[in-house]
């Protein structure tokens, strides 16, 4: 690789332990060329699957010609066929994930840089069991979007575009995830990485059922910062929002029981509209380090 | 209008009230900024917290801020009064004149504090130094006086005057105030539009102010009536007088007592003649007079000074509980009788009237006394001048024509005070009554002109059908005075035709053909009275009223010959001395202890007699005027008995009625009092309310 062009959040001697470990989905997947995932077409070519009692209109090609004659049953032998994955990462890039930056042009320890991390990392392991890997940047409109890709090239350009994700103080996504799922043609895998703080939640997920009525196989993951979970000590804070939505002024002491009782309810609201929409939901905490999280993930997925 | 005694403390209250807010903004802790991911969900919470939050922050101020205004307000202590007509917040050039009230009534205490004292602060506070306020201070007592001729900007003259006048024993002339105060505030000239202001400081005494009259002062005058005087009057006991007469056994003393108070009080009053002192007790009810009476026997005539002292008395007035007086004793009286009727027993005029005038002087002779009057014959034709000034009363009947000298000596003795009881029987005698009026000089001024009967015209069964009852000499009779009168049948005497410059009340009764019957009326000193009948035709002297009415009319007319003994504080004294003075020269005049003989008026010869003139009469006392060792006059010195009634007017009658459309406004010293004891405890009360409401708020916020 070229050492040059490598992204700053590519750490291939930590990830070097994770490399043998496939990211792999629970349903059948739609691909362009073979692979390790189950295809959705059930072909003659692949492992045998099961048997089938013959239907009119079937290819003849799959009939089990020895079955027939030993037995005088129209069999059909069923063969699943292999196939790579076409997976997307979508990362939210709203305001909010810059939370937990170390400064205004640092964002050090923040959401987004976690995200950053986690991303560069699913890219790589993905590209390296030979799948396809797409990028979605999004906000209230499809921020940048990289149609999904195997080669070195470009998982290198998407990891450059990860790297260079800037956050929008913009506190929508539902547009931006109309768009990328017209732009997205086959099925595949939709890694949301967000932290679901939004004015138009209801949107998204509505959004996201779009996905999963297509047959996608939908990844939630919940970024979750442990300073967003209970608010700071001290006498008074002057609180800013970050996608241009003010400021309060309080005392934590005063408001940190009702915060916490919100906080815990959007949660649980996110994680349920998740689990409703069929989706598969995470929460990934900032405050576990990106390559423990990728790998219970990975160890998740692998069953 | 509410005043402050303490107006500082409101300034700290103030600056008290502000730092809980102040102490709020400078402790606050300073917000630490802090981007958040999840300001929606803090925005929620506040939210929800702040709507208690501030709710319990406003209630906590602001009960905090009023405990803390309160106590301001209560050591501020605020006073509720009438709005002002007058205040020196109102500028402009003003000319001021206030009205300071030193009659005797301003002595009366009210919790142990004078009226007076009251009213120099109070006066004090008005006659202060302001740009464009030129005042002047009238001090009305008897005889009011300004202390300059005009407003002036010399204040501090004003109120040195001030601090030195006292309550004097006497009445207040606050007519006479008034008009030199309006004389003061009326306007220079078309173009002088200087604000009028007379301040009026008093006790407002009923008896003093009822009649005052606001009218002669400028129609654009401010008044502002300042009460001294409590809601209710003090209590107050009080000798409004002493009378002493002479009574058969000696003298007696009638003290007159007045009760200004809610109870029956019993009364010992002290009375001290010469060296002896008597007690006299007795109930006097309240709001009434009550005469306690003594007889003194064994007193010798002459002019003996005294004191009536109430006796364990503690009042509001403790100077109306002394009352000097004088005691004259006088010898038996001698009267001369000038009639051309011989002395016998034949039922004469001249011999009824001389039975009635001595009627047990024949007994008492007969049994050794002497006390008894002494009747004289004198014929008027040779007529003895010095007998006839020696009696006490001249009674003519039947004189016949009078000659010119007897004319003569008869109207000067009427002049100088002898009186002069004229029994009108023959025609002769109109023209006697007219030649002593006429000799007189206009002094006797008679309410009708007698004249002799019509020729031919008999004057007889005549009756008295329109009489005074309740006047001497009728008043004695009472109820029997109709049964009286219808018996009496009157002949003789003399028509009568009304004079224009006569006064109708000195005909005390009249004939049923309106002729006059009995006529009493002055003449300088003395008094005259007419009683137009024929005694000896007429059935008066034969029925049992003859003798009383005779006596009523003769004590009558010695009255008013006897010179008062009595006179007010700083009211102007005229005393006609009495004949046997003499002469002003050699008498003098003596005062009571610490007062100098030589400043108590004058004694001045007149045509009279010897008269004794004072412009305004001194401190209350007994004065002596003197020939030698010897007392010839007396005169006491009283305090006003109206300056005894403490009762005040209202603040209606004073702003409404008397002020006569001015503007004007009343204060009054009690209500201020009793108001400022308990509007302070009332804001100490709510202030500690506000305390417990706090807790309370604390603990249901709390929870």
């Amino acid at each position: 690789m070229n050492e040059r062009l490598a992204s700053r959040f590519l750490d291939l001697r930590a990830l070097s332990a994770l490399e043998p470990m496939r990211f792999t989905t629970r349903r059948r997947v739609e691909g362009t060329y073979m692979g390790y995932h189950a295809s959705r077409q059930l072909g003659g070519s692949g492992e045998f699957v099961d048997f089938r009692e013959y239907t009119g209109g079937e290819d003849l090609r799959r009939l089990d010609w020895k079955v027939l004659a030993r037995t005088g049953k129209a069999i059909v032998r069923l063969h699943e066929e292999e196939t790579d994955l076409s997976c997307t990462l979508a990362i939210d890039a709203s305001g909010s994930m810059r939370f937990g930056a170390a400064g205004r042009r640092d964002a050090t320890g923040s959401k987004l840089e976690y995200v950053q991390y986690l991303a560069t990392a699913l890219s790589h392991v993905i590209s390296r069991g030979q799948d396809q890997v797409g990028l979605a940047v999004l906000n209230d409109a499809l921020d940048s979007w990289i149609g999904p890709g195997a080669t070195m090239s470009h998982i290198e350009r998407l990891q450059q575009v990860i790297e260079g994700i800037a956050t929008h103080p913009s506190p929508r996504m539902a547009g931006g995830l109309r768009e990328l799922f017209e732009r997205c043609r086959r099925r595949g895998a939709l890694l949301l990485m967000s932290d679901f703080l939004m004015d138009d939640l209801e949107e998204v997920f509505a959004a996201l059922r779009l996905f999963r009525h297509r047959g996608w196989d939908v990844v939630v993951l919940h970024v979750v910062h442990p300073d967003e979970e209970r608010l700071p000590d001290g006498t008074a804070y002057r609180f800013e929002g970050m996608e241009n939505d003010g400021q309060v002024s309080c005392s934590p002491a005063e408001v940190c029981t009702a915060y916490r009782e919100r906080f815990a309810a959007h949660l649980a609201m996110v994680r349920q509209w998740a689990l409703a929409g069929g989706c598969e939901y995470r929460r990934v905490s900032t405050a576990v380090s990106y390559l423990q999280t990728l790998g219970g993930f990975l160890v998740a997925r692998a069953g | 209008m509410v005043t402050f005694l303490h107006p500082w403390a409101l300034w700290i209250g103030v600056a008290a009230a502000t730092m809980p807010v102040l102490i709020h903004w400078w402790t606050r802790p300073r917000p630490v900024r802090f981007p958040l991911s999840t300001l929606r969900f803090v925005r929620e919470a506040v939210r929800q917290q702040r709507t208690w939050r501030r709710l319990r922050d406003f209630v906590l101020l602001a009960l905090r801020t009023l405990a803390v205004l309160l106590i301001a307000l209560a050591v501020a202590r605020p006073q509720w009064r009438e709005p002002l007509q007058v205040s020196d917040l109102q500028g402009g050039d003003t000319i001021r004149v206030v009205l300071l009230d030193v009659s005797q009534s301003m002595a009366a205490r009210a919790g142990a504090v004078e009226h007076i004292q009251r009213a120099r602060t109070i006066a004090a506070n008005y006659l202060r130094y302001r740009p464009g306020l030129a005042a002047n201070l009238v001090l009305a007592g008897a005889r009011p006086y300004g202390v300059f001729d005009g407003p002036s900007t010399n204040f501090e003259a004003l109120r040195d005057e001030l601090a030195r006048c006292r309550a004097l024993p006497e009445r207040s002339d606050v007519n006479r105030a008034v008009d030199m105060a309006a004389r003061w505030l009326a306007p220079a000239s078309d173009n002088d539009r200087r604000r009028r202001e007379l301040i009026v400081i008093s006790d407002f005494q009923r008896s003093n102010w009822s009649k005052v009259d606001f009218s002669p002062l400028p129609g654009d005058t401010n008044i502002q009536f300042e009460s001294t005087a409590p809601a209710e009057p003090p209590p107050n006991v009080a000798i409004l007088g002493v009378q002493g007469r002479a009574s058969r056994a000696g003298a007696q003393l009638d003290v007159e007592i007045g009760n200004e108070t809610s109870a029956t009080r019993k009364i010992a009053v002290d009375v001290t003649v010469g060296d002896a002192t008597h007690r006299l007790t007795g109930a006097c009810p309240p709001g009434r007079r009550t005469t306690l009476t003594e007889e003194i026997r064994s007193c010798p005539s002459g002019w003996w000074p005294g004191e009536a002292r109430l006796a364990g008395v503690d009042d509001a007035l403790p100077n109306d509980n002394v009352c000097p007086f004088v005691l004259h004793v006088r010898p038996r009286p001698t009267y001369i009788l000038m009639t051309r009727q011989p002395r016998g027993r034949r039922a004469t005029s001249s011999l009824f009237l001389e039975c009635a005038l001595a009627p047990a002087a024949g007994k008492e002779r007969r049994q050794g006394g002497d006390a008894s009057p002494r009747v004289i014959r004198v014929d008027p034709v040779a007529l003895d001048s010095s007998v006839v000034a020696s009696g006490d009363l001249i009674v003519l009947d039947h004189p016949g024509k009078l000659g010119d000298e007897a004319v003569k000596l008869l109207a000067a003795l009427l002049r100088r005070g002898r009186p002069l009881l004229y029994v009108a029987a023959d025609p002769i005698d109109a023209t006697n009554l007219k030649r002593l009026r006429e000799a007189s000089g206009g002094s006797l001024q008679m309410p009708v002109e007698f004249t002799p009967p019509p020729a031919g015209h008999a004057r007889r069964d005549l009756v008295l059908t329109s009489v005074q009852r309740e006047s001497p000499p009728f008043e004695i009779f009472g109820d029997h005075l109709t049964s009286t009168l219808d018996q009496l049948r009157f002949a003789g005497g003399l028509g009568s035709r009304r004079l224009e410059t006569g006064v109708d009340a000195d005909v005390l009764g009249r004939y049923n053909d309106g002729s006059a019957a009995i006529v009493l009326t002055s003449s300088d000193a003395g008094a005259l009275a007419v009683l137009n009948a024929d005694l000896a035709a007429s059935t008066l002297p034969k029925t049992a009223a003859f003798v009383p009415l005779l006596t009523e009319l003769v004590e009558q007319l010695l009255d008013r010959h006897r010179a008062t003994t009595r006179a007010l504080s700083g009211e102007p004294l005229v005393a006609q001395l009495p004949a046997e003075a003499g002469p002003a020269h050699g008498l003098w005049t003596v005062g009571p202890s610490g007062v100098d003989g030589g400043r108590c008026g004058q004694l001045v010869d007149e045509a009279a007699g010897s008269v004794w003139r004072w412009a305004a009469a001194g401190q209350p006392g007994v004065y002596c005027v003197q020939r030698g060792d010897a007392t010839v006059f007396a005169m006491a010195v009283n305090i006003p008995e109206e300056e005894s009634q403490l009762d005040a007017l209202t603040p209606d009658v004073l702003t409404g009625r008397m002020a006569a459309g001015r503007m004007a406004a009343y204060r009054g010293v009690a209500d201020e009092d009793r108001r400022r004891d308990d509007s302070w405890k009332w804001f100490v009360l709510a202030c500690v309310g506000c305390v417990m409401g706090e807790m309370g708020a604390l603990i249901v916020f709390r929870t």
